[in-house]
Parts: structure tokens; C-alpha cells; sequence
């Protein structure tokens, strides 16, 4: 008998498996343990995270660290990834046209028309002049209102007003004439005074539908085909919103422009092809099967492609001391997204959803420094390290213990930074392939997407459900249950959405609501990991007819995720194959394959020596 | 200014319940503090729900807020002391747990807030202000 450790270095987590192992070659799982790799996979930082699993699993098996024969390990290669997003286009706002901010609690209903006019100037306005009147901050809605009054009394016709603070229905509510007022406009100063305009507020539960529409701008401003065909943008921006202000000034417009974000060169074993990032992910991705196998590729220096490509270059160089343009970029993974942006020259702080591409990349050597990590491990650990296996080979093997599984069977591996899959045909024979783009572009997209500007949070969304916190003592699941509390929920989750992660409840600070967020977070993961799931098992399967592979095993931490793999169950149930998350060993669920297919196939080259040495 | 600073126009208009029956968040002040009642006033007036103003003969901005949610027929209170802190309460909440706190500087806001925990929106924050 003899007692091995199997220990697997993942690019996030490190997992091992103590187990016995008879002189027969039968295997007796003692223990598996799990933790954080320690610094880049495949180098000499990762010591201390292998002896911190290998210490778990043996403290679990409740045995001995100096009876521990050998410690197997992984060829562990380094991967490195990099994510790069372009922003494709932009919206403009000159000369102040538009107001569309959609604040909470705008005033008034209707439609008022007339000529913008500074508060302060309202007392100088002639009867029958029909006015905007625009009020700036640290005017009180008291004053405003009787200053709209007095001016109204007087026979101003005072139309509608466009103001700083949020007051719109204080001031409504004190005017002998209710006017549409449009509050919180942050930069009120910068409206643009003696110009024709127009103010619109719907009712409640309502929409705008004059200024939200081409025909009703030109209609308010008695504007030409041609002077229409220009204002259509500005139109087409206010659909959907509450309240709104169009100001006509002699060149105001808003537009849609194209950011060029610069090109991406492709370079296959046959063929090399360049490819605007503004063509969109599809185009990308067209490009890419044209010229597959990618043999290597390049952005164009200054954009954030090129600067992502080249620092995903110069980290693997540091790493592995190759000269620098020796690291070939591997795969790369395109996606369409979007990000909100603050529209340039918007006087309310508006956002707009511009498209944008994502893209992933990543390389990949076969170089690692093994033998020096194999040489401190030994130092760290004062037993015998064994490095042995191909990754793909080992947890191939250790899915294999997942019960009801038998060749031929493919994995999916869905990391953080690469999607790895592999096939093993009845023959022995395996064909493995690590693609671009897994866990970490999905939190990526949902960040972005969803303007959180906080990769931890997006992480949370990626990781847990929603729920939306309808009372101090009740949520609401985004299934549509609900869960009480007995301690009132704080103040900053009232009425928010909140993420029910494992460190408790975190609210999500924006204006989506759950079905929005839980589109989003679902749309990413498929958009890379069903995308990445097809890819892969098109590039690996026999002819690339995945309809012949028998068994699918999915894998990594990402095969923990609660939707994950039901994405990829019903991505690849057209292809009549059995798919499912793993179980290794019965027990481990998507967990410790590599490290379990070490063990067994350290026990199967023992049985073989054995069986030698009889005969 | 031609009108009582106290009195919010959404729950003055309209006809049905009157007094005390009348659905509105409830504001218990010492008397006296009339600019925080005013702002008070103003942000639940700006977020469309009624309320109404009592005099409170003593006790903590806490203690008042609670006793204010007790008599609110929306379970929401607003509670002011002498010392120019001012709290929202809800009836549901235990008596030492107040949904916010502030002071008569942020009142505007806590106004907001208070209409806030009735209609069911998240709250606003307070507005950044330095030299303190």
C-alpha cells in the first residue's frame, strides 16, 4: 500500500486527492481538498497553495504528511488572458438640443411651447409672449412659482419650465395654471436662452408622444422636410422617456457616430485577414473560422485591442522568459455588448447604450517552468514529486469516474480566463482545444452592460440570484418567491435589487430591475459559454460532427454555476448526446478530475509494473 | 410666503376620509423648527404623498418618529427634536431601529425618503455638502 497525492493546478483554484493505492493497482479515495492557486499556474508561485491543499487533503484523510509517497502534479501550463472592450459609437448632443433624462418626479402634463427665458429675466417679458421659463440652481420653488404667477397675471403666457433642482411638482403644485415642468437638469445653466423650445410631460404610466416623434417636432417648431429629416435623431433619442425638452437652435443636432476603433489582424496557418472591430463580433468571428487554425494575432497600437494583445504578450514573455514576439495569441473570442455612456453634451447627465465589441484572448505554452516547480515543491514538501500527464489526459480519466459516463466522452472545462474541452475516442486517441473567453468575460460583460462600474459586484451577479427587497422583512426571488426575514433588512437594500450572495445580501445600485439585470447576466453567459461550448466541441469532436461524441462531462468551477449548465444541457441536446455536470469518483461533483486522473493513472502504471515484474 | 409652511397640498385637495382618518405619513416636531418642517414638507409634496404635522410635547427624534408611524395610517412617521435631528420611521420596525436619520440640514432628503418607504422606490441620498 502506498498513499499518493494527486494535485491539479488550475488557473484559479489548486484541488487535490489523497488516495491508497495496493500493490495490485486498486485505488482506495481517501480525501479531496481545494483551495486558491497561488500566483500564475505553472510557476514557482504556486508552491504555497499546492502544500496548503496537499496539507487539507491529508489532514482530511487524517494521515501523516511523512507517509505521503509521492505527490503527483499536473503539466500545468501557463495561460494567460486578456479582455479588451471598443466602443463603436457615440452619441452627440450639440448646441444643447435635447433634454432627456427622465427624472423621477417631473410636473405638470402636457405640452408647453415658447421662447427659453432666464427666470431672473421673466418680469421683462411682454404680454402674449409665450415663454420656457428656465430656472437655475438655488431659486427656490416658492419664488419660481410666484415669479411664474406675477408673470402669468401680467399675460406673459408662460409655457413650461425647465429647472435645476428637484421641484418640479412643488412649483406646479403652487401655479394657478399648471404648466409641464422638467426638473433636475444639472446643467440648467447651459440652456440655451432666447431660443424657440418645447417641454412635454406625460401623465403617469405614460409616455411622451409629441416630441418623441418627428412629425410632432416639426409640427411644433413648423419645420421643412428637409430641417425634419435633421431633428428625426433627436426624436428617435426621446422615445420611451416621460418628460422631455427640445430647444431648436440654428445647428442643433444629435448624432449617432461611429467610433473607428481599429482592425485586428488574423493570422492563420494559411492565411492572414484583417478585420475592423467595428464590423461587430460576428464579422470577428467570420474572419476568424476563414483563416483557422489561428496561428497568432494583432491589434493596432494606440486602440484598447492592440494595447490588451500586447500586454497579454508581454506578461507571457515575463513569465516563461520567451522573447517577446516568440508568445503566439491563441484564440480570441468576439462579442457584440453594449455600455451605457454619457451622452457628450447631454445637459442632465443622459446616458445612452452604445454598441461596443468585447474581446477575449489568450495564449498558452507549452514551455512551463515544471521542473523548477517540481524541484521547490520537493524542497516544500520533503516527499517525492512526480510530474506526469497531460492536463487534457488527466481529467478525461478522472471524468470517466463520473458514474454512467464511457467512451467516447468529451469534457468542457469553463474556467475564468479559457474554456478548455477534450474528446477521447474508443482508440485512445485525445484531441484537446483551449479557447478564448470563459468566466471572467462574462463578469466583464455585465459590469459593462449594466454601467456598475464594480467588478465585484458583477462577479456576484454572475455567481447568485436576484431578489428585490420589497419590505424591511421580505424579498422577492426573481422566480417570483418569497423569503421573510426576522431582523429588518437595512435601509440601503430598501426597494433595490440585491444580489443574495454568500456573504450576505448586497444591493445593486441602479435603475434596473430584476428582469433587466437577470437578461443581461443570462444573455453573457450564453453569449460566451454556449458560444465557447459549440466551438470547442466542433474543433475536438471526430470530423467535427459532435452528433459522435457519446458523453459529455462539463466541468470547472463553472459547472457549479446554478444556470450554466442548463444552458449548455439545452445548447447541446439537438446533438442527441448525454450531457451533463460531472461527478467524479460518485462524490465530487464538477470538482477534482485532473487531480483523480493523475492518481489512477499513477495506479494503472503501477498495476503494469507490477504485472511486468511477475511475468 | 402666502401659505402655512406646514401644510403639503396633495393631502389638503381631493375628497374622501378627512383628519385623522386621512391616509398621510405623519411628522411629529417640537414646535418652533418651522424651516425643517418646510423642507420636510417639500420633499414628500414633491413625491406626491400626503402628509400631515403634529406638535410633539417631548422626547428623542427616534422616540417621536416611531410614536409618529404608530399614528400614521401609511406606517410612516417622521420624528424632529429639539436638538435638529430628525428621523422616518415605520411602523412595522422595532421601536430603537429607525429606517433613516439625519439632521434638519438633510430634511429636504429625509422628506423624500419618508414618501420614499410609502410609495416603495429606493431612497435618495443625501446631497454632498463640504465644509462640515
Amino acid at each position: 500500500m502506498s498513499l499518493v497525492v494527486g494535485v491539479d493546478i488550475g488557473n484559479s483554484t489548486t484541488e487535490a486527492c489523497a488516495a491508497e493505492i495496493g500493490e495490485d493497482g486498486q485505488v482506495t479515495y481517501l480525501s479531496a481538498a481545494l483551495g486558491r492557486t497561488s500566483g500564475v499556474k505553472g510557476t514557482t508561485a504556486n508552491v504555497p497553495g499546492v502544500v496548503e491543499v496537499v496539507r487539507g487533503a491529508l489532514a482530511a484523510a487524517g494521515r501523516d504528511p511523512a507517509d505521503v509517497q509521492a505527490v503527483l502534479v499536473n503539466e500545468a501550463t501557463p495561460v494567460i488572458s486578456g479582455l479588451a472592450m471598443e466602443t463603436i459609437t457615440e452619441t452627440i448632443i450639440t448646441e444643447s438640443t435635447m433634454i432627456g433624462h427622465n427624472p423621477d418626479t417631473p410636473g405638470g402634463v402636457g405640452l408647453g411651447v415658447g421662447t427659453t427665458v432666464a427666470f431672473a429675466e421673466l418680469p421683462g417679458c411682454a404680454p402674449d409672449d409665450a415663454v420656457i421659463c428656465v430656472a437655475g440652481a438655488g431659486t427656490d420653488f416658492e419664488d419660481v412659482a410666484a415669479g411664474i404667477n406675477a408673470a402669468t397675471a401680467r399675460g406673459v403666457r408662460v409655457a413650461g419650465a425647465v429647472v435645476r433642482a428637484d421641484d418640479a411638482n412643488l412649483i406646479v403644485n403652487r401655479l394657478r395654471e399648471p404648466i409641464p415642468v422638467v426638473d433636475e437638469v444639472t446643467l440648467v445653466d447651459r440652456v440655451p436662452l432666447g431660443m424657440p423650445a418645447a417641454v412635454e410631460v406625460a401623465e403617469q404610466g405614460r409616455t411622451i408622444r409629441t416630441l418623441s416623434n418627428s412629425y410632432g417636432i416639426a409640427t411644433v417648431f413648423g419645420l421643412d422636410p428637409d430641417q425634419t429629416r435633421l431633428i428625426a435623431p433627436v426624436a428617435r433619442a426621446l422615445v420611451g422617456n416621460r418628460s422631455a425638452v427640445v430647444v431648436r437652435t440654428p445647428a442643433g443636432d444629435i448624432t449617432d457616430r461611429r467610433i473607428a476603433a481599429g482592425g485586428l489582424t488574423l493570422i492563420g496557418e494559411r492565411a492572414k485577414r484583417s478585420v475592423d472591430m467595428d464590423a461587430g463580433a460576428e464579422e470577428i468571428m467570420e474572419t476568424l473560422r476563414r483563416v483557422q487554425p489561428l496561428v497568432d494575432a494583432d491589434g493596432e497600437p494606440g486602440t484598447h485591442v492592440g494595447g490588451m494583445l500586447a500586454r497579454v504578450r508581454d506578461t507571457m514573455a515575463d513569465l516563461t522568459a520567451m522573447p517577446r514576439d516568440a508568445v503566439r495569441i491563441q484564440d480570441v473570442l468576439a462579442v457584440d455588448t453594449f455600455v451605457p455612456q454619457r451622452v457628450t453634451g447631454g445637459l442632465a447627465g443622459e446616458f445612452a447604450l452604445e454598441n461596443a465589441v468585447a474581446l477575449a484572448a489568450m495564449v498558452r505554452t507549452s514551455k512551463g517552468p515544471m521542473e523548477l516547480l517540481a524541484a521547490r515543491l520537493r524542497e516544500a514538501l520533503g516527499t517525492e514529486v512526480l510530474i506526469g500527464g497531460v492536463e487534457a489526459d488527466m481529467a478525461l480519466l478522472g471524468a470517466l469516474t463520473t458514474p454512467g459516463t464511457a467512451k467516447p466522452v468529451a469534457i468542457l472545462d469553463l474556467g475564468g480566463g479559457s474554456t478548455d474541452a477534450a474528446v477521447a475516442m474508443e482508440d485512445a486517441e485525445v484531441r484537446s482545444v483551449h479557447l478564448a473567453g470563459a468566466g471572467d468575460l462574462v463578469t466583464s460583460l455585465i459590469d459593462s452592460e449594466l454601467g456598475l462600474e464594480s467588478r465585484e459586484l458583477a462577479e456576484e451577479i454572475k455567481k447568485f440570484p436576484l431578489a428585490k427587497a420589497e419590505s424591511f422583512f421580505h424579498i422577492r426571488m426573481e422566480d417570483g418567491t418569497v423569503r421573510f426575514f426576522d431582523e429588518p433588512l437595512p435601509a440601503e437594500a430598501f426597494a433595490r435589487v440585491v444580489v443574495l450572495a454568500d456573504a450576505g445580501m448586497q444591493p445593486i445600485r441602479t435603475r434596473h430591475g430584476v428582469e433587466k439585470i437577470r437578461q443581461v447576466r443570462r444573455s453573457a453567459k450564453r453569449r460566451v459559454f454556449v458560444t465557447n461550448a459549440l466551438r470547442a466541441l466542433e474543433q475536438v469532436a471526430p470530423a467535427g460532427d459532435i452528433r459522435r461524441i457519446g458523453f459529455l462531462v462539463v466541468l470547472g468551477g463553472a459547472a457549479l454555476d446554478f444556470e450554466i449548465p442548463d444552458m449548455i444541457a439545452e445548447a447541446v441536446s439537438e446533438f442527441g448526446i448525454v450531457s451533463g455536470t460531472g461527478n467524479v469518483r460518485g462524490c465530487e461533483g464538477p470538482r477534482n478530475a485532473v487531480a483523480t486522473g493523475l492518481v489512477a493513472r499513477h495506479a494503472s502504471a503501477r498495476a503494469t509494473c507490477a504485472a511486468v515484474r511477475c511475468g | 410666503m402666502d401659505r402655512e409652511p406646514h401644510s403639503g397640498r396633495a393631502a389638503e385637495s381631493g375628497p374622501g376620509p378627512t383628519g385623522r382618518n386621512r391616509p398621510a405619513v405623519v411628522v411629529l416636531c417640537r414646535p418652533g423648527n418651522l424651516h425643517c418642517l418646510r423642507e420636510l414638507g417639500a420633499g414628500m409634496e414633491e413625491e406626491g404623498v400626503p402628509f400631515r404635522t403634529e406638535d410633539a410635547t417631548g422626547g428623542s427624534a427616534v422616540e417621536l418618529a416611531f410614536a409618529a408611524a404608530q399614528a400614521s395610517n401609511l406606517d410612516v412617521g417622521v420624528g424632529v427634536d429639539d436638538a435638529g435631528s430628525v428621523c422616518v420611521h415605520h411602523a412595522k420596525l422595532p421601536p430603537d431601529m429607525p429606517a433613516l436619520a439625519g439632521r434638519a440640514a438633510d430634511a429636504r432628503t429625509l422628506g423624500h425618503n419618508a414618501a420614499r418607504l410609502v410609495v416603495g422606490i429606493p431612497f435618495k441620498d443625501a446631497p454632498v455638502r463640504t465644509g462640515q
